[in-house]
C-alpha cells in the first residue's frame, strides 16, 4: 500500500486533488490493503454520522427557541423569575387580577378586596393609589422588607419608553407601568389602547413582562436611580 | 429577525455538535444556551453574506475550550460566560458513572479535544477542511493531521470494523 493514511482519508472525506483521486481509485482495483483501508474510513464515518444522528430529531428545548423567539433578551429575567417562582408559588395570578381590575372598572373609585385604596379610576384608566402608588413610587426591591404589604417584584424599561414594575401583595398582584406620574395598571399590548385589559392565565404574569421589556430588567443601581429621578 | 430565524433553524445541529463536544446532554443545552446569548450579544460581529453556520460553530467550539481550559487550571467547576452554566470538566467521569456509555461515547471520550473536535466537525458536521480549519482557527495542515491521528485512535479503539 503506497498512500498515506492521510491520503486515504483525503479520499474518503473528498479532498484530494482529481489526478489523486483517480490514481487511488485505479489503484483501489488492485490494492486490497488499500482497499480495507478505504472500507474503514467509510465505516468510522457512517459509525460516527449515525452515533450523533438522533440528536437532530430530538426536539429543541423551550428554553434554547425562547432565546430567538423573542427579540428581547430576557434570558436573565427568566432565569431570575423562575427562581423566584419556586419560592413563590402564588405569585402571578393574573387572571384573578384581570377580574378584579374588571371589577374595579364598574364600581370606580371604589377600593378592591381587603387591601382598601390599592386602586382607583382616573377617567377610565385603572391607576394605582394610596400604599400601592407609594411603593410603586419609592419602594426598592433590594431592600424591601420581608412583610411589605405591598411586595416590588421586577423594574424594568419598557418597549415604549416608561418604567414598569411588577408588584404582589395579598388581593392583587400585578404590573404598573408609570406615565406621567400615575401607574396604570394594566398589561400593554402593542397597537392597542392603553387601557385594554386582557384575561391571561395564572402564572403568565412574569411572561408578560417579560414580552414588555426594552432589556434587560433593572439592577439594583439602576432602580435606584429611577426611585430618584421620579421614574421619568 | 432573519438573524434569529437562521439560528432557529440552526438549532438542531448546533445541539448535535455541542452533544459531541460535551457527551452530556444537560451540559450540551448549557453549551448551546450560552453560545446562543453570546450570538445575540454579539451579532454585529457577524459578517452578512459569510456562513453564519460556521460562526455559531466557532462561538461554540470557543466557549466550551475555555471552559475546559479554566476547569483544567482550577480543577474545579468553572464558570461559563455569566455565570449562567457550568460544564465540569469531569463530564466524562459523570457520564461514565451515571449510564452505560457506548462504544463511541468510550472511544471520542478518550481523544484529546484536539483530536475530537477535528473529527467531529469533519467526520460527522461533514465540513469541508478549509471550513473546519477556519471554525478551529488553524491552518488546513494542522486540522488534517489532527484529523488523522484522531482516525487512528478510534479505528483503533473501535476495532478493525470501525
Amino acid at each position: 500500500m503506497s498512500y498515506s493514511r492521510e491520503n486515504i482519508a483525503a479520499y474518503v472525506d473528498g479532498e484530494l486533488d482529481l489526478v489523486t483521486a483517480k490514481r487511488i481509485e485505479k489503484a483501489l482495483e488492485s490494492d486490497a490493503g488499500l482497499a480495507k483501508a478505504v472500507e474503514q474510513e467509510h465505516a468510522l464515518r457512517s459509525k460516527l454520522a449515525g452515533h450523533y444522528a438522533p440528536v437532530l430529531a430530538e426536539p429543541v428545548p423551550d428554553r434554547l427557541t425562547a432565546l430567538l423567539t423573542s427579540n428581547v433578551d430576557d434570558s436573565l429575567f427568566r432565569r431570575r423569575e423562575t427562581v423566584a417562582a419556586v419560592r413563590r408559588p402564588m405569585f402571578a395570578q393574573w387572571g384573578a387580577m384581570a377580574a378584579s381590575l374588571a371589577l374595579g372598572l364598574m364600581i370606580g373609585g371604589y377600593a378592591l378586596g381587603g387591601d382598601s385604596g390599592y386602586v382607583s379610576n382616573r377617567g377610565g384608566q385603572l391607576v394605582a393609589s394610596g400604599a400601592l402608588s407609594e411603593a410603586l413610587e419609592t419602594q426598592l426591591a433590594a431592600t424591601q422588607g420581608p412583610n411589605a404589604a405591598v411586595r416590588i417584584g421586577t423594574s424594568f424599561a419598557a418597549k415604549d419608553g416608561g418604567f414598569c414594575r411588577t408588584f404582589e401583595s395579598a388581593s392583587v398582584d400585578g404590573i404598573a407601568c408609570n406615565s406621567g406620574g400615575d401607574w396604570r395598571l394594566l398589561q400593554m399590548v402593542s397597537g392597542a389602547k392603553a387601557a385594554e385589559y386582557r384575561q391571561a392565565s395564572a402564572g403568565s404574569l412574569a411572561e408578560a413582562a417579560a414580552g414588555m421589556m426594552a432589556s434587560d430588567p433593572l439592577d439594583a443601581a439602576g432602580e435606584k436611580a429611577a426611585v430618584a429621578k421620579g421614574w421619568r | 429577525m432573519a438573524f434569529e430565524q437562521e439560528l432557529l433553524a440552526l438549532l438542531p445541529r448546533l445541539r448535535r455538535f455541542a452533544r459531541s463536544l460535551t457527551h452530556h446532554p444537560a451540559d450540551a443545552d448549557d453549551l448551546c444556551q450560552a453560545a446562543i446569548e453570546r450570538a445575540l450579544k454579539s451579532r454585529d460581529q457577524w459578517q452578512e453574506g459569510t456562513r453564519l453556520d460556521s460562526w455559531m460553530y466557532r462561538i461554540t467550539r470557543n466557549i466550551w475550550i475555555d471552559n475546559r481550559r479554566a476547569s483544567a487550571r482550577r480543577g474545579v467547576y468553572a464558570d461559563i460566560a455569566d455565570g449562567v452554566m457550568q460544564i465540569a470538566d469531569d463530564s466524562y467521569v459523570r457520564m461514565e458513572a451515571a449510564m452505560e456509555l457506548n462504544d463511541v461515547d468510550k472511544a471520542m471520550a478518550k481523544l484529546p479535544d484536539e483530536q475530537r473536535e477535528a473529527v467531529i466537525l469533519v467526520l460527522v458536521e461533514g465540513y469541508a477542511y478549509k471550513e473546519a480549519a477556519a471554525i478551529l482557527e488553524v491552518p488546513v495542515g494542522t486540522l488534517t493531521s489532527r484529523l488523522v491521528r484522531g482516525r487512528e485512535a478510534l479505528v483503533r479503539e473501535l476495532g478493525e470494523a470501525a
